[in-house]
């Protein structure tokens, strides 16, 4: 299980050096008009994909970079964007 | 070929096209739920749809501790309930489910965890639950293998003292729940797939499996770790859940030395002598989701070296076997189970991330008595999935856990 993440700063780096960020959700919602249950779906709420899905990482014993990329979290490696979803 | 043999539980079923109730998951959750909705409330035109077999997933993989000294006052009657239903299980069951009833030591390594300790115990206690308060020299002799001395990484303060609690045999739970459940009519189906839940104006209306297309007015998802992606792509309700692989491992056999569960926050680490004499032992969770349930070096060293400052009498054994299986953690650490909601006749009982085989017994009776009348017993209201958008997140742990991507 040794995964390995491609900072966009440092390169590829042992996964241990990132701390997780979540399932990419996109941009934060607007205040304005803003429900608890569309703020709730931000904050809390995951896909949970058995598969391959878009991320946020933060090279916390790195450059401190947040970046987004794409892992398949049933092999947990990290993968190239998918075509579909370009 | 062993798969065409006959069943442990009963006698091999057909799938039918109609059950009043379907379960999708055959672990500890969906077995209990079958069990209780057969005997108690009298469904027992039940199909529970496995995709492998039973007890694959964290019914087999767990390390077996059961307990009722968790933290909120929502949370200690449901597992106060499930610990006493062991013996009675044992009993009704007729299956020998192994309790061992050798009791539960928190170990706390600063005056802050004592603090912690304290308020647990108080609500243990409100409850009638029996928890105890001890010092680190009490902790010596209830375990004395425990290394009690002030130059470790995380000195001992004291430890909670937990009688009630033990070791229950996981298979014996999933065999005995089959058996009983078999024999009041519910068929298992191992090696089926459930592949999609059919919905007609808000309504349940049926289940695609791999075996063919099932009609049913009741739906419970309880297929453990991997209810929340199933939930997302059959039915597209998104949970607050992250999955993530947690390990565990046992060493060779030992002469006996340990005869409680003994478990360290700090540590990150829990320990058990088996009745073979194997120290079962749990680590970490990885620190970001994924299904591979796959050990890495990473932990196994963690997990010796722990194990070795604080049961010094244990470096240079050896690790026998290990695995891992899946947690779904909620940031709250407290499971969801609602349904009959924004669908009706759909349920779900996840997020269990680690708790789930302490609580399989206890959840499995309320979870049929929901199913069966369709209402929400009180004891379960508090852990609707509505809580995260009300901002009533339930205070299980102090403060927000460092091992999900929520802290």
């Amino acid at each position: 299980m040794a995964l390995i993440l491609t900072c966009p700063v440092c390169g590829k780096r042992n996964g241990y050096e990132f701390r997780y960020g979540g399932e990419d959700k996109g941009p934060r919602p607007a205040e304005a008009g803003l429900t608890p249950a569309a703020w709730c779906d931000y904050v809390h709420m995951n896909k949970c994909t058995a598969g391959v899905l878009k991320e946020w990482w933060f090279h916390r014993d790195g450059c401190g970079s947040w970046f987004t990329t794409w892992r398949d979290t049933t092999k947990n490696l990290e993968v190239a964007q998918p075509e579909a979803s370009k | 070929m062993f798969w065409k043999s006959k069943p442990l539980w009963g006698s091999k079923t057909r799938l039918k096209s109609n059950y009043d109730a379907v379960i999708i998951g055959g672990g500890l959750h969906g077995l209990a739920t079958a069990y209780y909705l057969a005997k108690e409330h009298g469904i027992t035109d039940v199909a529970i749809i496995e995709k492998r077999f039973i007890g694959f997933g964290g019914a087999g993989r767990n390390t077996a501790i059961v307990r009722a000294n968790q933290r909120t006052q929502y949370n200690v009657p449901l597992y106060k309930e499930a610990l006493d239903l062991w013996p009675v299980l044992t009993k009704e069951l007729d299956y020998n489910l192994m309790f061992n009833n050798c009791g539960n030591l928190n170990l706390m390594h600063s005056e802050a965890a004592m603090k912690s300790a304290r308020m647990t115990i108080a609500t243990a206690q409100f409850h009638g639950v029996e928890s105890h308060l001890i010092d680190a020299k009490q902790a010596k002799e209830l375990v004395p293998a425990l290394n009690i001395s002030e130059d470790i990484t995380f000195p001992i303060h004291g430890a909670m003292f937990h009688p009630p609690g033990g070791i229950v045999r996981h298979d014996a739970v999933v065999w005995g729940l089959a058996k009983g459940a078999a024999k009041h009519g519910v068929h298992i189906h191992q090696h089926t797939e459930a592949t999609a839940i059919h919905t007609e104006g808000g309504k349940i209306t049926g289940v695609t499996t791999s075996r063919g297309r099932i009609h049913t007015p009741r739906v419970l998802i309880s297929a453990g770790g991997y209810s929340a992606g199933l939930i997302y792509q059959m039915l597209g309700i998104k949970l607050p859940i992250a999955v993530l692989t947690i390990q565990a491992m046992v060493t060779q056999p030992l002469k006996p030395l340990l005869d409680h569960v003994v478990s360290s926050g700090a540590y990150h680490c829990y320990a058990n002598q088996t009745l073979k004499g194997e120290i079962a032992t749990g680590a970490h969770m990885d620190q970001w989701p994924n299904y591979t349930t796959q050990n890495t070096a990473h932990y196994i060293k963690h997990q010796a070296e722990a194990l070795s400052d604080w049961l010094p009498c244990l470096r240079g054994v050896k690790f026998m076997r290990i695995w891992g299986g899946l947690a779904d953690m909620t940031p709250d650490m407290a499971p969801i189970m609602d349904g009959n909601d924004h669908i009706e006749g759909f349920y779900m009982d996840c997020g269990w991330g680690y708790f789930g085989f302490k609580s399989c017994s206890a959840v499995g009776k309320y979870m049929a008595q929901f199913m069966a009348s369709g209402n929400c017993p009180d004891m379960l209201k508090p852990f609707n999935l509505r809580r995260y958008e009300n901002h009533q997140l339930m205070g299980e742990t102090a403060e927000l856990v460092s091992y999900t991507p929520n802290n």
